[in-house]
């Protein structure tokens, strides 16, 4: 009887040429085979490109390294170090401030509306346009924008303060705001699945509050601060609106540097900037390796939330 | 076991509402998103829909507003898509992203004309089904980079001049002290003057390098061969100049597009811009004084043409093309365009008849003022802008040494 159900329900058609796998194999294969196709070919198609010579839409299948000698000798060695430094640090005081924040809104907050609330806050910037996030500041942090009148009338400065806006703090700034949410909401969701037995056991034992903080809750909420990580740091270092509206382009940054050689149909020095980008984000994951190792690395991380 | 029956049939329950739930999400897609699928399919088709002609530009400033006075006149429907201007940007959706499926007209800054032709992008046109075009001065259809091919002396013309301005710079005369118009105000407010220190700005990207590079040529500092092909060498000493300006602190921000020019003149963060001449209307609408220079060196001279993407060639509908052509060549276009930018269309001699004819205001001092400044403009010597210079990714490399600075 189970033969003749198992029967009725046989693949059929092309299943039938293909060897006699469990369908897990077979899903493993398309998706390895989308993602080889879809990912990896295009990156090594551009490593490729890297290393070859052109003028305009055409290209010449003739090696060289003179695309990278050309983007470093314009700069692009300190664009880099600019943009990874800028988005690091930034990425760093997102950490601080989206920590205790998040940690509140997960086990803190008990008022149902005040999350609510604060959950529609988080929203609502996803809802904006990129530049409608940002430009808001200008008038805010502007020659005669609101810092500047309070300033001036309050007698703190005689003349306005022209490094608020169109500088590096100004870009320091505008990804601050821009960017929270994509911090808070992962650490959010990890903290969340603590077990509040945990938290109430370890005071039954007598750690004090920050013990519990650094041995029970920073260890489980790992798994958020390094998704809070990724989803903030590698989406600032592709961000072009920031940078340009608050930085009125004084400070030149990663993706503004991209739309500006592909502006100018210069493919060969934007391949060249993406394998630079390339290698720099396999260099972090070399050293997010090295520093995971000690907690069972990436797996060891991810483990808590098995719990 | 009560309790277990229960768990059974509510996760039954949940398992068929998440199957019908995706079922119903993808059907809903579908239907919701079937208009845009067909659009996307039948753009081709729609193209050649009788009554509508599509067009590309590069800068929302030619647009006249709305489309209007061209529906009435012509009696066809206008479809405008804006793209940025970046050449590079512009090439490729030509020659890689085959625009010509979708539109029946493109519009750019001349000088990109070369690269479309070589690449068979566009199609050579007939100026007599333009009756317009017969009346155009004949200095504006011999203008340099047009004249390569668009003149009727090179044999072909493979483009139609649209509007055209020579291009300077805004300034706060108040406020600096400076002359109005049509007194002469130098480029040095935007580049080096202590008057403006912190409180100018330009443009990011190649052309305002090569302004820069104009500037330096003008005042002496720099010894430039061909000012419509600046060498590499010419470029990076000009990078040099802007660096050292830079490093100075002469300038508030390096603009990108249209309206930064106009939010930051109106949230006074600078009092003298090199902007487009509408940006000065824009931010005098506001209640600002800006003027826009009568320029002491020189000006940045350019022409936004249209021209005929090769595809529409056996679209069917290539005189519904030539129509609208014909009107931006027309006396509603140089009514239209004229008062609200500051710009010159091909035959702004048609545009007070034009509105005489149609009962619309009188415009002819907005003209004659218009016209008087583009003579006073057109001359001066230097230089006629081409969207596409032989070194325009070495410029581009060098203005971006600038802004990494």
């Amino acid at each position: 009887m189970n033969s003749a159900v198992y029967t009725s329900h046989k693949p059929s058609g092309l299943r039938d040429f293909l060897p006699r796998l469990p369908a897990g194999v077979w899903s493993l294969s398309g998706f390895s085979l989308l993602w080889f196709g879809g990912i990896v070919l295009p990156l090594l198609a551009i490593i490729v490109v890297s290393f070859l010579q052109g003028r305009g839409l055409n290209i010449d299948f003739d090696p060289t390294f003179l695309q990278y000698e050309k983007f470093f000798s314009y700069g692009g060695g300190d664009m880099l170090a600019r943009s990874v430094r800028i988005a690091g640090t930034v990425t760093l005081i997102e950490l601080l401030l989206a920590f205790p924040f998040a940690l509140w809104l997960a086990k803190g907050c008990k008022n149902n509306t005040v999350r609510l609330l604060t959950f529609t806050a988080l929203t609502v910037p996803f809802f904006l346009s990129p530049a409608a996030r940002v430009i808001v500041w200008r008038s805010v942090f502007g020659i005669n924008g609101a810092v500047n009148q309070i300033l001036l009338g309050t007698g703190i400065v005689d003349e306005p303060v022209l490094w608020l806006i169109f500088s590096e703090f100004a870009v320091h700034f505008g990804f601050i705001g821009a960017f929270f949410p994509t911090m808070v909401w992962p650490i959010f969701l990890s903290v969340s699945l603590i077990d509040n037995d945990y938290l109430e056991a370890s005071g039954d034992l007598g750690a004090s509050r920050l013990r519990t903080l650094l041995h029970i809750i920073l260890p489980l909420a790992l798994p958020g601060i390094v998704a809070g990580f990724v989803f903030t740091f590698i989406p600032m270092l592709g961000d072009a609106v920031v940078a340009s509206h608050m930085g009125g382009n004084n400070v030149l940054m990663l993706a503004a540097q991209v739309q500006s050689l592909i502006g100018v149909s210069n493919f060969l020095v934007a391949a060249a900037l993406a394998a630079v980008v390339l290698a720099i984000m396999l260099a972090f994951q070399v050293l997010l390796w090295f520093a995971l190792k000690p907690v069972g690395g990436l797996a060891g991380v991810f483990a808590s939330l098995r719990r | 076991m009560a309790n277990s029956k229960h768990k059974i049939s509510k996760h039954l329950y949940y398992h068929l509402s998440r199957r019908n739930f995706i079922k119903g999400a993808a059907v809903g897609s579908v239907i919701v998103g079937a208009p845009a699928i067909l659009k996307g399919l039948t753009r081709r088709a729609k193209a050649a829909e009788k009554g509508v002609v599509r067009m590309l530009f590069t800068a929302p400033t030619m647009i006249p507003g709305d489309w209007t006075q061209f529906e009435k006149d012509t009696g066809l429907k206008m479809e405008d898509t804006v793209i940025k201007d970046d050449p590079g940007i512009f090439l490729t959706e030509i020659q890689v992203n085959d625009a010509g499926d979708r539109f029946d007209m493109i519009s750019t800054l001349s000088g990109a004309e070369q690269s479309l032709i070589e690449g068979g992008n566009i199609m050579e046109m007939e100026t007599s089904a333009m009756p317009n075009w017969s009346g155009m001065p004949a200095n504006i259809q011999s203008m340099p980079y047009l004249v390569r091919d668009l003149s009727p002396t090179a044999g072909k013309v493979w483009g139609v001049p649209m509007a055209m301005n020579a291009d300077s710079f805004g300034y706060l005369p108040e406020k600096l002290g400076e002359p109005r118009p049509p007194e002469e105000a130098s480029w040095s407010l935007v580049f080096e003057s202590e008057k403006t220190m912190g409180r100018s700005s330009t443009g990011d990207n190649y052309i305002y390098l090569w302004e820069a590079l104009g500037y330096l040529k003008h005042t002496g500092q720099l010894a430039v061969k061909d000012i419509l092909n600046p060498s590499p060498a010419e470029a990076r000493a000009t990078a040099d100049f802007l660096i050292e300006r830079k490093e100075a602190g002469q300038f508030r921000l390096f603009w990108k597009i249209f309206d930064d020019q106009v939010a930051v003149m109106k949230n006074g963060e600078v009092d003298a811009i090199r902007c487009w001449e509408p940006a000065v209307k824009e931010a005098n609408k506001a209640g600002g004084d800006w003027v826009y220079a009568t320029a002491k060196e020189f000006y940045l001279k350019w022409m936004h043409a249209v021209y005929i993407p090769s595809q529409v060639e056996e679209r069917g509908n290539i005189e519904d093309v030539y129509t609208a052509i014909n009107w931006f060549l027309s006396g509603g276009y140089a009514y239209a365009i004229t008062p609200l930018r500051g710009y010159l269309n091909g035959r702004p001699d048609l545009a007070v008849p034009y509105a005489k004819s149609n009962g619309l205001d009188d415009i002819s001092e907005a003209m004659k003022e218009a016209e008087e400044k583009m003579a006073l403009k057109f001359a001066k010597e230097d230089f006629w802008f081409s969207a596409v210079p032989e070194n325009l990714q070495e410029m581009q490399a060098q203005m971006d040494r600038v802004l990494n600075a």
